[in-house]
Parts: C-alpha cells; sequence; structure tokens
C-alpha cells in the first residue's frame, strides 16, 4: 500500500471494502481510514459470503481493544486472515492467549528478549547487517525489500538456534502465512497456502525440539530456551512450543523487511530528511521510530468483543470481531501533528507498530536495535539512494509491506 | 455441537483457485475409505469424493494428523503440498495409487 496518500478522494463509507487486496496492492488506503476517524470511528462491514467485522481506526480505540482482555478476547483468532474461524491454536499459541496464561508464557519468553538480554547480540547484528548491505554498493540495482526478506533470518537466525541452510526456506514459509494471495508467495489457493505454511513450520519447529532433545545439553538460543523455561511451574508443553517457536520465526520475518524498506522508501522521496539524519547521527534512534510509525508493517490486528461493547461512538454485539487498524492509528491527528509528514525529528512518537497491552510486540526490543544498526550503517556507507524501478506493494491487509523496491546507491564519500 | 454455518465456509474458491473438477483414477472403495478417514477428524462429517478440505472446516491440525494415518494405514508417504492442493477425497485417493504405484 501507498505509505504517502495520494490526493483526497470522495469516500462513501457504505461501499469502503477494507478485505479488497488491491486496495493495499495498488490502491491508497490511508485517505480511506482519515474519513473513518473523522466520520465512522466505528465501522462494519459484511463480506459477499456473510462474514462481518467492525473496524476502529482512531489511536485511543486501537489501544482499548488491544490492551483490555477481558472486553477484547484473543481466544477466538486474531489475525484478519482467519476471520470468521475459530482460532484452532487458542490457549496454547501466546498470541491467541488471554491472561493470566498469557502473563506466566510471555514473562518466560520475554526475559531474554528484553533491551537489556538483545544488547550483548549488537557485535554480531552489526557484522552481518555490513555483510548484508555490501553487495548494494557495487554500482548495480539492488532490491531492497526482495534482499530484506532474508535480513531478520541473518539476524536472528543464529540466536533463535537456527542453521543458515534452513533461512531461505523458513522467508518462504513465513512469507506465506502473511500474504496468502500474493503471486510471489502463493500455492494453489489462499486456503492451501495457509495450510502448507502453517503445517510445515509447526512440523520444522517440532522437528528442531526432537532433535535437540536427543543431542542433550543446552545450545544457548533461544529456541533452546522454549524447550527449557518453566512459565507457571511447569515447562511448556511440546504443543507450545511448536506453536510459540513458530509464532516467533513469523513476528521476526514478516514485519522487520517491511520496515526497513517502507523507512528507505520515504528517505529516497525526501532527500531533504535523508540529508538531515546524515548531517546528524543521533537522529538514528527517532528515524527508527517515525519508520515503524510510517510503515506499520503489522498493519491490523483482530479481537472479538466478549459482550455487547461500547467503543467509538457504536456497539460492537458480543463475539462480534474487531479489527484494530494499526496503520490508522498511526496517522491520528489526535495523536501526531501533521500525522502524513515523515519527520525524523519527530518528538513524542507514541506510535501503536508494535501493538499496545498484553500482546506488544515481544521481539521489539531486538527488531529496534536491529533497525538502529542498519540505519547507522546504511547512513554511514551510503551517499545517497536512487528508486531504478517501480517499487511494488505486497498484496495482503494484514501486513503493510513490499515486495519489490529497486535501489541504486552511491559510495559516501564525505566523512 | 451446531453445525457449520455456511456463511463461514472458505474453501479454495477464492481469487486464486483454478477450476478442478476432473474425474478420478482411483478406485472408488479408496476414495471412500479417504473421505470416512477426514470424516473422523471433522467431527464426524460425512464427507463426499469432492468435498473441498477447506470448505469442510479442515485446517493444517487436522491435515498434520490426516497425514500421519495416512502413513501409517496405507504405508505412503503424503507430501504436506501433495495434499493440500489435491485438496479432496479423489485427488488423495489418486496420491496414494501413484506412490504405491512408485514403490
Amino acid at each position: 500500500m501507498r505509505l504517502t496518500p495520494g490526493a483526497a478522494r470522495e469516500i462513501d463509507l457504505d461501499r469502503v471494502d477494507l478485505f479488497d487486496l488491491d486496495l493495499y496492492t495498488s490502491g491508497d488506503p490511508h485517505p480511506i481510514w482519515d474519513v473513518m476517524r473523522a466520520e465512522a470511528p466505528l465501522h462494519h462491514q459484511v463480506l459477499p459470503d456473510g462474514r462481518e467485522f467492525w473496524s476502529v481506526t482512531r489511536y485511543d480505540d486501537v489501544c482499548a481493544v488491544l490492551g483490555d482482555h477481558r472486553r477484547f478476547t484473543s481466544e477466538r483468532g486474531t489475525v484478519v486472515t482467519h476471520l470468521g474461524e475459530d482460532d484452532v491454536a487458542a490457549g496454547k499459541l501466546m498470541t491467541s492467549t488471554d491472561p493470566p496464561r498469557h502473563t506466566q508464557v510471555r514473562r518466560a519468553i520475554g526475559a531474554r528478549l528484553t533491551a537489556r538480554a538483545v544488547a550483548s547480540w549488537q557485535d554480531r547484528i552489526r557484522e552481518a547487517i555490513v555483510r548484508f548491505l555490501e553487495p548494494a554498493l557495487d554500482g548495480g540495482t539492488f532490491d531492497l525489500a526482495e534482499k530484506a526478506h532474508r535480513l531478520p533470518m541473518i539476524v536472528a537466525g543464529p540466536l533463535l538456534g537456527i542453521p543458515e541452510r534452513d533461512w531461505d526456506e523458513l522467508v518462504q514459509l513465513t512469507a506465506m502465512v502473511t500474504a496468502p494471495s500474493d503471486p510471489h508467495f502463493r500455492h494453489g489457493s489462499e486456503a492451501a497456502t495457509l495450510a502448507i505454511s502453517h503445517h510445515e513450520l509447526v512440523t520444522y519447529v517440532t522437528e528442531w525440539v526432537k532433535r535437540r532433545r536427543i543431542a542433550g545439553g543446552e545450545d544457548g538460543s533461544l529456541l533452546d530456551h522454549l524447550m527449557t523455561v518453566k512459565a507457571g511451574d511447569a515447562p511448556l508443553t511440546d504443543e507450545e512450543i511448536a506453536l510459540d517457536g513458530y509464532s516467533i520465526l513469523l513476528g521476526a520475518n514478516v514485519t522487520t523487511p517491511h520496515t526497513v524498506s517502507g523507512t528507505v522508501h520515504a528517505l529516497i522521496e525526501r532527500p531533504e530528511q535523508f540529508a538531515k539524519v546524515q548531517a546528524d547521527p543521533s537522529l538514528v534512534p527517532s528515524l527508527v521510530e517515525e519508520g515503524l510509525r510510517w510503515t506499520s508493517a503489522a498493519c491490523n490486528f483482530m479481537r472479538y468483543a466478549v459482550d455487547d461493547t461500547e467503543i467509538g461512538g457504536g456497539t460492537i454485539p458480543a463475539r462480534g470481531a474487531v479489527v484494530a487498524w494499526i496503520g490508522s492509528a498511526n496517522r491520528d491527528e489526535s495523536q501526531f501533528t501533521d500525522p502524513h509528514q515523515f519527520d525524523v525529528t519527530r518528538r513524542e512518537n507514541r506510535h501503536v507498530a508494535f501493538g499496545f497491552g498484553p500482546h506488544y510486540c515481544i521481539g521489539g526490543p531486538l527488531a529496534r536495535q536491529t533497525l538502529r544498526i542498519f540505519f547507522e550503517e546504511l547512513l554511514g556507507r551510503f551517499g545517497s539512494i536512487e528508486l531504478d524501478g517501480e517499487p511494488q506493494h505486497l498484496r495482503s491487509y494484514f501486513i503493510a509491506g513490499m515486495t519489490h523496491l529497486p535501489i541504486v546507491a552511491q559510495k559516501r564519500t564525505t566523512p | 455441537m451446531e453445525s457449520l454455518p455456511r456463511i463461514h465456509e472458505r474453501g479454495g474458491q477464492d481469487e486464486t483457485s483454478e477450476g478442478r473438477a476432473a474425474p478420478t483414477s482411483a478406485p472408488t472403495a479408496l476414495v471412500r475409505e479417504i473421505a470416512a478417514l477426514w470424516g473422523e477428524y471433522l467431527d464426524g462429517r460425512e464427507v463426499a469424493a469432492d468435498d473441498d478440505f477447506f470448505a469442510i472446516g479442515g485446517n493444517s491440525l487436522i491435515g498434520i494428523k490426516i497425514i500421519d494415518r495416512v502413513s501409517q494405514d496405507y504405508g505412503v508417504a503424503l507430501s504436506v503440498r501433495g495434499f493440500y492442493l489435491a485438496q479432496t477425497p479423489a485427488r488423495v485417493a489418486e496420491l496414494i495409487e501413484q506412490e504405491r504405484a512408485r514403490t
């Protein structure tokens, strides 16, 4: 989807189709969300097959939906691709589990992913990023979006304990989960693509655990940690390990690449912002936050209302699905001054790109650190970046991303 | 348990599916067995030879169990992709026949 909105246009809220994949591949959702925030902060849509969902688009409402598990449960599914099907992994997969069980598992796994814990990985991450960027400077076209799909595995593969020979396959499988309709990743129908990728990812982690059990000992990796950690006085079940391992792989692989591409694209479109942050590297952390807000790679998450629930000036009926549009919340003018301006000096950037509340992204500190190092290295090495072809957007209403971003970069010559 | 509401059923008939209704070459008895096996994992519902796995409530956790059972009961290893792309009992029966012929 376009991250820089085009000209304002007439929007008929009764006819808006938020499940129209073309809207995200070649369209422009931001002007629609702008009107929804202003005129229909609780929006209702019925799909042709009868499934229906409510949408909240304002910052405060998005935080309320994501932050209050008592009113909005995660245990019937959280991803819009599965709207209307009860989650088969409810209560076992961390993202599909409400507190109190969620809190126990989350605390146990999260201990290895705090900002302090991930700081010890900085040097290894920097080496991996430098290697990743090198080919972009040999003068030819570098498709950043295509290459960036591999970036999370390059960074997190060794930390997770996944051997390099498996990275490409896992990157392919996680992309299939999040964009089962994108021609780059589709196998047969959307449903078949989802089933194949779920099945093979869960099987991958299950086999990994089996091999580690036979080998014995500990290898210090994050997946190893899942096998040994105790949540509520007991180890995780094998099913929980397989599903949470799957979830961690997914969370790492499908969001960071798009934040990288979306941020670089914003800088290409705005050479003055590029120059500003290059002249003052202390702006890199705020560039990273602005890139997260701007891109909002996880475009939305879904919850189900437990009872009839009032929000956004209307009522969601009990058991109704509600989609919290993170991409819209991060452009809410009541929270962000000039929300459609990309500003590397933005202050008090309280974006919700990592979500909000109990399910706030567990990999957030690692993603932040990775992005900070990525842009430190990119700005230190690249003197300029230009587009060398049309960017292409991911065919997905769940992940706002890119499949192609061809660039040509010049080496930085000034210190 | 209440029956699955039709409106929530979603099979391979989305924008990406290709028409597939070719007659099967697998023996009718085998097709029936496979349909019955699916039924066991789908709350005992009646499954027809050409029912779409996803349209009748199939998902990957059910698929994992069915693929395991097929390999135990018939001694053939179905590929994950083969199974989900086949999508109907008739076509899965064909896959089993092909695998048997190969070994």
